[in-house]
């Protein structure tokens, strides 16, 4: 089997025989999903990066113990949530609005003046992004985390509330009124 | 009222645009992340490797293999010595001629009238005392060879002295085989009468114990039927210890079997060699007889 269509449990597995290119593959495949989990709730780089390598070295210690009983999005991103309330980086930091904005305001700024990229392109690209940053800036802390969860994780309802330990109503609702408040926020900046 | 009702779920264009944003947007960890992460894995999964292999290592170690080529050479062994010495322990054999003063001139005298109805046999042999057990278990093809080659000198030469009878009992028997082995080649080539005289030989047998024990090699359900109202012991022996029962079974008569298990015989009675009833139909393929005879207790 190619190590593009070997389940992650598979992958794990391998890696928790001492396979490291196995591991390589997991990491590069779910890299991004969890860096903008982690950078999006957090809202800051640095904070991000140090957390992603928390994850990850825990992914690489744990996978002897990994059984699965659940999938390994599951597990990965419980890892992640958990990894974040411990260091409880969350509630001394409060998302601020404007560090959001700071941030991404930084990053398009490095984007708008690659050559390749026209200054319509950019434009769109800065607004965009930009009005996303805002957005999830203002929802919730529970609401963003379920929403980020899910469409970050590609998680379900049920997997959503097992990660945030609620129940399975509460969590529809958050993910429902997290999706009724982006769609406003957004819609103002399209 | 543009507004989405509470209860439809709100908009699959949300997470469309999410996902729109987010492929343009160019954040990423850094790349020193990257390279930590993949160093630390890669770390961990040598020292599992390596932890692995000493695992092998140390179990080959405590669990030395030298003895594997020890007993797989000593089974081999066994299992060949079973394949020369079984088939000679579980074909049927002619039992050697046990000389009988009392039996020889009757069977003698039997070979002289060979129509002598099984009647009359049995009231001459109850009337007698009990015959050692070598006199019992007189082969029926042995009386037979005798009555067919004319040799009424080897009985009389038994009584002498044992080493004199067990002279004659060598002689009788090597007649005997002669004498069988004329017989079945007389009916491989389809002469009747040789095929009578094998049939009609148990009845000549004096000794009903050995009548028995032939009833049911042959399968001669009438004869057994009869006998077994004069046959004091049904799990009689021969010489080599063999019952009536043992011997219907290496000859594969399902039918004796049967019979011999409804009138009481001993299903778990072994040879001399140990073998039972059950062993032998195994051996010899017999898988209906083994059945009856589990039916009946047999081990």
């Amino acid at each position: 089997m190619t190590d593009a269509g070997e389940s992650d449990e598979a992958l794990l597995g391998r890696y928790a025989r001492g396979n490291a290119a196995a591991f390589e593959v997991l990491y590069r495949r779910h890299e991004m999903r969890i860096w903008r989990y982690l950078e999006r709730n957090v809202g800051n780089r640095a904070t991000a990066d140090e957390l992603m390598q928390e994850v990850w070295f825990a992914v690489a210690r744990d996978a002897v113990r990994y059984e699965p009983t659940a999938r390994f999005t599951t597990w990965l991103f419980t890892i992640a949530r958990n990894r974040m309330i411990d260091s409880n980086r969350i509630s001394r930091r409060q998302v601020s609005l404007e560090a959001i904005g700071y941030e991404a305001e930084s990053v398009l700024a490095q984007l708008t003046t690659e050559p390749s990229v026209g200054p319509l392109a950019a434009a769109v690209v800065r607004d965009q992004a930009s009005a996303l940053a805002r957005a999830l800036c203002q929802l919730p802390l529970e609401q963003r985390d379920a929403f980020l969860l899910q469409i970050e994780g590609d998680l379900s309802i049920e997997e959503v509330a097992t990660i945030t330990r609620s129940s399975f109503e509460t969590t529809k609702s958050r993910l429902r009124y997290a999706r009724l408040k982006l769609r406003e926020l957004l819609s103002e900046y399209a | 009222m543009n507004k989405v009702p509470p209860d439809q779920d709100p908009a699959d264009d949300v997470d469309a645009q999410y996902r729109r944003a987010s492929a343009l947007d160019p954040s990423r960890p850094g790349e020193a992340v990257r390279r930590a992460v993949l160093a630390h894995a890669a770390q961990l999964a040598a020292e599992r490797a390596s932890a692995v292999a000493g695992r092998l290592k140390s179990r080959r170690t405590a669990h030395p293999t030298w003895w594997r080529p020890a007993i797989f050479g000593t089974l081999a062994a066994a299992g060949l010595a079973a394949l020369v010495i079984a088939p000679q322990l579980l074909t049927p054999r002619a039992p050697p001629v046990a000389g009988s003063a009392a039996i020889a001139p009757a069977a003698d005298n039997l070979a002289s009238a060979p129509a002598t109805p099984p009647p009359a046999v049995s009231a001459e042999i109850t009337a007698r005392p009990p015959a050692p057990v070598h006199s019992a278990n007189l082969p029926s093809y042995s009386a037979r060879a005798r009555s067919k080659t004319n040799e009424p000198t080897a009985a009389p030469a038994v009584e002498a002295t044992p080493l004199a009878q067990t002279a004659g009992a060598r002689a009788a028997d090597t007649g005997a085989a002669v004498a069988g082995v004329s017989a079945a080649r007389q009916r491989m080539a389809g002469n009747p009468t040789a095929a009578t005289s094998v049939s009609a030989a148990p009845r000549a047998d004096t000794n009903p114990a050995a009548a028995f024990r032939h009833a049911a090699e042959v399968g001669d359900l009438a004869a057994l039927a009869t006998l077994v109202e004069t046959q004091a012991d049904i799990d009689a022996r021969d010489s080599a210890g063999r019952t009536a029962l043992m011997i219907a079974t290496l000859h594969g008569e399902a039918d004796a079997v049967a019979a011999l298990l409804a009138y009481g015989a001993d299903p778990n009675a072994a040879d001399a060699n140990g073998t039972t009833p059950l062993q032998a139909a195994t051996a010899g393929d017999h898988p209906a007889i083994a059945a009856a005879l589990r039916r009946h207790g047999a081990r």
